[in-house]
């Protein structure tokens, strides 16, 4: 293929994830911990898509876009219960958020 | 046979499933009986299998039933096999028997709450979990269903969530637990590395020294977390936050022995890292010990009970480090019976029980009873027999041996202590003032004929194995895991003389200080100072990511 | 592995402009202060993924990725962020606690060995790639996988996209309950 060979592409997908995980480690509003674990799973996609085109094998890609079904559901869930947490006037601070009642 | 046990895997899951999807339209106590009736179905399944299994003579005794090939990448596959032996038959009995009776405890004990139908779920979802621990046919199976019970008794030390105590319980046991699976994941990446699959048959695969060390080590370390053994020890008494039954079945009985099975399933590769095997030992030894002093300055019946199984696990692992797997695999069945019966009896702030609950009183000291290894009850014949396997391992053996006995006194006299405080003497104005005879109707039957149940089994469960007489359970299990070690009558009849006598001592001195008052409680003010922080320090043990973060 | 001609230089070109957007906007979703902006700069960032895609013969996947990552999710997010308002979170201040730096340290350590890893270790097997037909990536393509080889995988992730969708509505919808009272299951 021409252009960059898939290595550069995994260094792009190790990049994003690098950040992702930084952002989620280290911020504290659960809306940015969000975003920060969609750049995570777009990483991972990346990593997917690049590793079908070099092996010729279609099954990355359905496996990238199952991926993209299972981050939309999760984001729902998600923004579900911020919102819920909102609604409480709970303070939205994932360091305080560390009860965990089952 | 093997439709017996899939169906024994799967009924409990489909138990959880019905009562989830159920919801309000099931009655609180309909929700019981599902859950009960489907652990029921699940030991006649293992029953079913167990019969299969006795009709094949014992090199046929292995069986992989494989649903379908699950997962493959590269050269590595894997299924969704359940695997039918006589150790996972045996613990499949013991699980599915054991989880029914206390399943069925529960409808009694949890009558009433609101939110019962959620606790019959959870429940449901733990015995799938450990069933599908014992019988999962390949590593990967054993992990999911190891990372599952996690999960489940999570949820159901939790379970009143109302109260802080508990929710942080929960979350203690569930990260302690989670220290115990990443030390099983490094050593399942380390076998795919070297093995390049993880069916239970490359443990006997020749490794270099370090391989199987670091691989033992990884094993050990989850064995520990999920046994409560030192260092990763301080959740199971926390546990006791949860409903009763959750702790006679989760943290006396099942969960906690899972462990064990373990060490008894990889028995394998511990063989070929024999340091990290002594060390199994001799962590349990140090459990057995500082669990038994523990135990002594409790005041809560349910800690004792927590301490009181944490040291015998402590013997467990002494047994399966030393290589005598069936004795601690017995010691275990007996074990699990009498620490399900000693936890159903939920009582505190009491004395004088004994002529308002004469039944409970006749249970509970067959269960103190068993517990400490008098014959002809359950604990005698199994314990003493690992005792009497340290005897024949050397000096460190006898180190241990030594510690083992040390034991079983401080078993005695914790066991009976407990008993006599809540028994004996003349009834507390608070038991005057809330105590209330039995229910006749299904609360009470089902709590009462359950307990009668176990107790029956601990009296008899013993004579399973009568050293040097019969030995089923040996040869039953002999294709599985053969004993490293075979000590010599002498030696068994050695140790059983000493444990019998030391354990008589033990209830003695508990009866001359707490029975019949002729000795004051001694007051080592210090010591007792010590041991009710539990030398915890629980605060150097309990890992930073329970504790939130400084904003 | 830089063969020069135009159509070379022309892919070089977009795959530079696309990979340096794609982590120049990773960068700015972790350090806005302001959730909405982040939002935004996950946008920008999902954009220059699907140009990443398209480089890689995976139309479908890019067309999916706009449409649905970019249009729809991302539109809920900002939906989210509108309706809780302003939240004024300060990360960056007080210095770096000993977390951070060890986030930072475990991060870049992980990508190090990442890089290590394709660099050395497996630039063997990946510098050779196969090549493909013009119907890879293609519309039909992906349906005839989705139906044939990973049927099981397609079922299971609708049921899991369906339980999202009742989890969400759960959620998000107000409680006929009064306060204090326990649900029932």
């Amino acid at each position: 293929m021409s252009g960059p060979g898939v290595a550069w592409y995994l260094s792009v997908a190790a990049f994003l994830f690098g950040t992702g995980s930084l952002g989620v480690l280290l911020r504290r509003n659960p809306l940015i911990v969000l975003l920060s674990l969609e750049i995570m799973l777009n990483g991972a996609n990346l990593a997917l898509i690049g590793f079908a085109r070099n092996f010729g094998d279609g099954s990355g890609q359905i496996f990238a876009l199952a991926v993209m079904a299972v981050a939309a559901s999760e984001v729902v869930v998600g923004l579900g219960l911020i919102v819920a947490l909102n609604r409480k006037r709970v303070t939205l601070d994932v360091d305080r958020l560390n009860t965990l009642r089952g | 046979m093997i439709y017996g046990a899939w169906i024994c895997l799967l009924s409990p899951l489909a138990a959880a499933g019905l009562i989830t999807l159920g919801g309000q339209r099931l009655t609180r106590r309909a929700a019981g009986y599902l859950a009960t009736l489907s652990c029921f179905v699940a030991f006649g399944g293992a029953l079913a299998t167990f019969i299969g299994l006795l009709g094949r003579d014992g090199s046929q005794r292995q069986v992989v039933s494989t649903a379908w090939l699950w997962l493959t990448a590269g050269s590595y596959r894997s299924g969704l096999e359940v695997l039918i032996d006589p150790l996972s038959v045996f613990m499949m009995l013991v699980v599915a028997g054991v989880g029914a009776l206390i399943v069925a405890y529960s409808i009694g004990y949890m009558d009433g709450d609101i939110e019962e139908r959620r606790y019959f779920a959870y429940m449901s979802l733990f015995v799938f979990s450990m069933l599908l621990l014992v019988q999962g046919g390949n590593l990967l199976l054993l992990l999911a269903g190891w990372g599952m019970v996690g999960l489940s008794s999570y949820l159901l030390i939790g379970f009143w969530h109302d109260r802080p105590s508990a929710i942080a319980a929960a979350k203690k046991a569930f990260v302690m637990n989670a220290i115990g699976d990443a030390t099983m994941a490094l050593a399942f990446f380390l076998l795919i590395k070297k093995g390049n699959s993880l069916e239970f048959g490359i443990l006997g695969g020749q490794y270099s020294s370090t391989v199987a060390n670091l691989v033992a080590l990884g094993l050990l370390g989850g064995a520990v977390a999920k046994s409560a053994q030192l260092p990763l020890q301080t959740w199971l008494p926390d546990a006791m936050e949860g409903p009763t039954p959750v702790s006679a079945l989760i943290h006396a009985a099942t969960m906690v022995t899972a462990g064990v099975y373990l060490l008894v399933r990889t028995h394998a590769i511990f063989e070929q890292a024999p340091k990290i095997a002594d060390l199994a030992a001799g962590l349990g030894a140090a459990t057995l010990l500082l669990a038994g002093l523990i135990a002594l300055v409790q005041v809560d019946i349910k800690r004792v009970i927590a301490y009181s199984t944490m040291s015998q696990i402590g013997y467990m692992f002494l047994g399966a480090g030393l290589g005598a797997f069936f004795k601690a695999l017995l010691f275990m069945a007996a074990g699990i019976v009498i620490h399900a019966l000693a936890a159903e009896q939920d009582m505190r702030k009491m004395g004088g029980l004994r002529m308002l609950m004469p039944r409970t009183y006749w249970a509970f000291l067959i269960g103190a009873l068993a517990l400490v290894g008098i014959p002809p009850f359950a604990g005698f014949f199994s314990k003493d027999s690992i005792l009497a396997a340290a005897m024949d391992h050397g000096a460190y053996g006898y180190v241990l041996w030594v510690v083992g006995l040390a034991g079983t006194f401080l078993t005695g006299l914790y066991t009976f202590r407990m008993f006599f405080l809540v028994f004996w003497g003349e009834p507390s104005a608070f038991v005057r003032e809330h105590f209330h005879a039995l229910r006749r109707d299904v609360v009470g039957v089902s709590m009462a004929s359950t307990v009668g149940v176990l107790a029956v089994l601990s009296v008899i469960g013993g004579w399973l194995q009568f050293a040097p007489i019969w030995h089923p359970v040996e040869t039953w299990l002999q294709t599985v895991a053969e004993p490293v070690v075979s000590p010599t009558n002498w030696q068994e009849a050695i140790s059983s003389a000493l444990a019998f006598v030391l354990g008589l001592a033990g209830i003695t001195v508990a009866w001359l200080v707490y029975g019949a008052r002729r000795v004051a409680v001694p007051r080592f003010a210090s010591a007792q100072r010590t041991l009710e922080r539990k030398f915890s320090s629980t605060s150097c043990t309990t890992p930073s990511s329970t504790r939130p973060r400084s904003s | 592995m830089i063969v020069a001609s135009v159509g070379n230089v022309l892919v070089w070109a977009v795959w530079v402009v696309a990979a340096f957007a794609c982590l120049g906007s990773g960068i700015a979703v972790v350090s806005f202060s302001n959730p909405f902006y982040s939002a935004l700069a996950l946008i920008g960032n999902l954009g220059a993924l699907a140009v990443l895609y398209l480089l890689l013969s995976a139309e479908f996947v890019a067309a999916a990725q706009v449409l649905v990552y970019a249009g729809a999710v991302m539109v809920m997010f900002l939906f989210v962020i509108a309706y809780i308002g302003p939240h004024s979170e300060s990360p960056w201040m007080g210095g770096p606690s000993w977390q951070a730096v060890g986030a930072v340290l475990a991060a870049g350590a992980l990508l190090v060995e990442i890089i290590v890893v394709i660099g050395l270790k497996a630039s063997g097997h990946l510098a050779h790639s196969e090549r493909v037909g013009a119907a890879f990536g293609s519309p039909a393509e992906i349906g005839r996988l989705f139906l044939t080889d990973h049927l099981l995988a397609f079922e299971i992730t609708s049921i899991v996209l369906l339980v999202a969708a009742i989890g969400g509505v759960i959620l998000g919808g107000h409680s006929r309950r009064a306060a204090g009272e326990v649900p029932p299951l």
